[in-house]
């Protein structure tokens, strides 16, 4: 996770310069601060800067469920996309300086919960649904001004959902889910019989399609969603199987640039508890630890990647968020809850507010 | 879309320090009143609905084969009667997507749907045309799309373009293929039944949670499938059922893009949907697992149901001149809202009384 590795050099001083008194304040106590999508008890959605003891150092109003949070230290700005079939992202200025700019995805289209930003942080990449085609296309935003949608490319698959840029800075990767769903009919899988997922690698300048990896013929029905980069560049997926519900393939897997895509071996008992479905994927600070979660099965795992095996199996209801600290990671929940994992030294804290499916660490 | 976002230092959301982390406490117990819940949802609805359902698909196969075997306007007539009773009577059950109705494709085998690009209809205009005689037999018919087996592909032959040839000998092949359709149905129809009285299958864990089990290791998981159920059912019958056919902003309404508009059950089997939903909500006693200060909510939800009622009875005329009367067209886009509170008051209100997580990220995804 190029851009996620940056942010740790992205720490303290790059942006505390110009933020607002209490936030520079918040911001200078804190090693990490982290953000991620939330829903208030009263029922309203947004999205929060939390610092590493817990603080809320900002939070912004949503106007309706958010997702995936991207950040760009050269940009300096974050975007909250909203939650599929959702048609707003909001930019915002951690430091709080600059007013929130909301994104309208056009006619035709809706995000799919997650962005990543160029390098230099001029461009924003956004994946999304041409429903009507049921096609997946990557929304390429100007973010050097007012994010004027200024390309698109295709995913090459349909209901892409995440995507992250590759270690070399120009290739994208995108995890198309293979589900087709239209804004007519809500969350409704329109084609679970006849489901395409891939991972697929393209060209950030171009949008050329550079590979495209499928799982075999008879795995059709387990969408790949989420993903992490290693330290050795293989993009780790986590995938929700969408057969039947007594069958239990392995969910977890990873791809490389040179065309190697595979599923690891998860003991039965873990595989069974994930519940067919991984919420999140992260991966650890030095890239040797990929930490899933599946909050319908209560259940966090962290594997290392270089055995692919299982180091530690925690449970969390409802946990979801998943991001890294400097030793571990840090999970939250649906229930308000964050914890510390597979070595992060953090005290359990709960908010009374519920964290949404992803935690992103911005510093 | 304007969106007016405001950005400010957040004084409401301080955190408190919890007392333990929220880690899924070992071994499970279950408390009586949960059981008891559980098993008055099995008992009292589910078992009976899935009976219901095999019974009535039963009777279609015999109107079926009474339609084939001495073709006339009167056996026409009784099998597309049959048709409706098994259409509604799976209108019942079809919220219930867990356990046997999601394996082997089932709940697509008897309804494929939404179709949004008219698979089904495509497919079989295509079997009518070709005469292809391996949708006859339902052990052929098996093998094809799941577009074409369905309660779907039977609504299209029993009241299609050309369907009034099903009174007379020229209709032959377009009855055998109608009663391969009602024959697969039944068959779905007596797994689910077997299913759900399997005595080592999916009651058994759902009424007795166990950390053992690979499905409901605890009471909390399985109560969250329940009213789960409730919660996305609504879900789906507002987002499936209704949204897609009335006119939104500036777009019309595509009354063709409602499901069973050409036999009139669009609305029946919406209502169907909702009844199904609102017994196993009063039936099981679901509701009333909350603590006293929430003790008036399953009233306020059995008061929303009834709204729901109500508007659906105003909605009598097809839905293609429903959708252009001034009045039902308000009922129609008054169930919108209802549906979206009844969302609302299950899978939130009722959902956080219960102390579930069945609303946000543990149950509703990530939007797949």
């Amino acid at each position: 996770m190029w851009q996620r590795r940056a942010f740790l050099k992205a720490a303290g001083a790059g942006f505390a310069a110009s933020l607002l008194p209490r936030q520079a304040l918040a911001l200078e106590r804190n090693e990490l601060v982290f953000a991620s999508a939330v829903q208030t008890r009263a029922g309203g959605y947004g999205a929060v800067l939390l610092g590493e003891r817990g603080d809320v150092i900002a939070s912004i109003d949503l106007p309706d469920r958010g997702h995936d949070i991207t950040f760009s230290r050269a940009a300096g700005r974050g975007v909250v996309f909203a939650r599929q079939p959702g048609t707003f992202a909001v930019v915002f200025d951690p430091a709080g300086q600059a007013a929130p700019i909301t994104l309208t995805s056009p006619e035709g289209r809706h995000f799919y919960g997650h962005g990543v930003f160029s390098p230099d942080g001029k461009l924003l990449y956004a994946t999304e649904s041409d429903f009507e085609a049921a096609q997946g296309v990557i929304g390429v935003y100007d973010a050097t001004g007012d994010y004027k949608r200024i390309a698109e490319y295709p995913t090459y698959g349909t209901g892409p959902h995440e995507l992250l840029l590759m270690p070399d800075g120009k290739t994208l990767v995108i995890a198309n889910g293979g589900i087709e769903t239209h804004p007519d009919f809500g969350k409704a899988e329109l084609n679970l019989q006849t489901m395409d997922p891939s991972v697929v690698f393209v060209d950030a300048g171009s949008g050329a399609l550079v590979g495209q990896l499928r799982l075999e013929a008879g795995l059709h029905q387990l969408s790949i969603r989420h993903m992490a980069i290693d330290i050795r560049g293989r993009v780790w997926f986590g995938c929700q199987y969408k057969g039947a519900p007594s069958a239990s393939p392995q969910l977890v897997g990873y791809a490389t640039l040179d065309g190697d895509i595979q599923l690891v071996e998860l003991p039965p008992d873990t595989l069974r508890d994930l519940r067919n479905y991984v919420g999140s994927v992260a991966v650890s600070a030095d890239g040797e630890t990929v930490a899933i979660s599946s909050p319908g099965g209560n259940l966090l795992v962290a594997i290392d990647v270089a055995g692919g095996k299982p180091v530690l199996v925690e449970t969390l209801r409802s946990g979801c968020g998943l991001a890294a600290d400097n030793a571990g990671f840090v999970a939250t929940s649906g229930l308000g809850d964050m914890i510390g994992l597979a070595g992060a030294e953090r005290q359990a804290r709960k908010f009374d507010f519920a964290f949404d499916n992803h935690m992103l660490r911005v510093g | 879309m304007r969106l007016v976002i405001a950005l400010f230092l957040a004084l409401c959301a301080q955190p408190v320090l919890a007392q333990a982390p929220a880690t899924v406490a070992a071994p499970a117990t279950v408390t009586p009143q949960a059981t008891a819940v559980l098993q008055a949802a099995v008992n009292s609805v589910i078992r009976p609905a899935m009976v219901d359902f095999k019974n009535r698909s039963s009777g279609l196969v015999s109107a079926m084969t009474a339609l084939c075997t001495v073709p006339s306007p009167g056996a026409l007539m009784i099998a597309k009667g049959q048709f409706r009773q098994t259409a509604l009577a799976y209108g019942r059950i079809e919220p219930i997507r867990i356990g046997p109705l999601m394996e082997d494709n089932r709940a697509e085998r008897v309804l494929f749907w939404p179709d949004r690009r008219g698979i089904a209809l495509r497919q079989v205009q295509a079997i009518l045309a070709e005469s292809d005689e391996t949708a006859t037999d339902p052990n052929t018919l098996r093998d094809k799309s799941v577009a074409v087996q369905g309660l779907g592909a039977l609504e299209y032959v029993l009241f299609g373009t050309d369907a009034l040839v099903l009174q007379g000998p020229e209709g032959a092949f377009r009855c055998r293929y109608g009663k391969a359709i009602a024959t697969s149905i039944a068959r779905v129809a007596q797994e689910l039944a077997v299913g759900w009285y399997d005595p080592d299958g999916i009651v058994q864990h759902l009424t007795s949670p166990n950390p053992a089990n690979a499905d409901y290791r605890t009471e909390t998981e399985a109560l969250e499938e329940l009213v789960g159920i409730l919660s996305h059912g609504v879900e789906a019958a507002r987002d499936q059922r209704l949204r897609p056919f009335l006119a939104q902003g500036d777009a019309a309404a595509k009354p063709k893009q409602a499901l069973f508009w050409r036999s009139g059950l669009t609305m029946p089997m919406l209502r169907a949907n909702l009844e199904g939903l609102r017994d196993l909500l009063l039936r099981s006693g679901v509701g009333k697992l909350v603590g006293t200060r929430d003790i008036g909510l399953e009233n306020s939800i059995a008061f929303e149901f009834r709204n729901a009622g109500r508007a659906l009875e105003i909605v009598t005329l097809p839905v293609e001149a429903a959708v252009e009367d001034e009045k039902q067209a308000f009922a129609l886009n008054y169930l919108l809202l209802v549906t979206q509170s009844l969302q609302g008051m299950i899978g939130e209100q009722l959902s956080g009384a219960m102390g579930l997580s069945v609303g946000f990220s543990a149950l509703d995804g990530d939007g797949g």
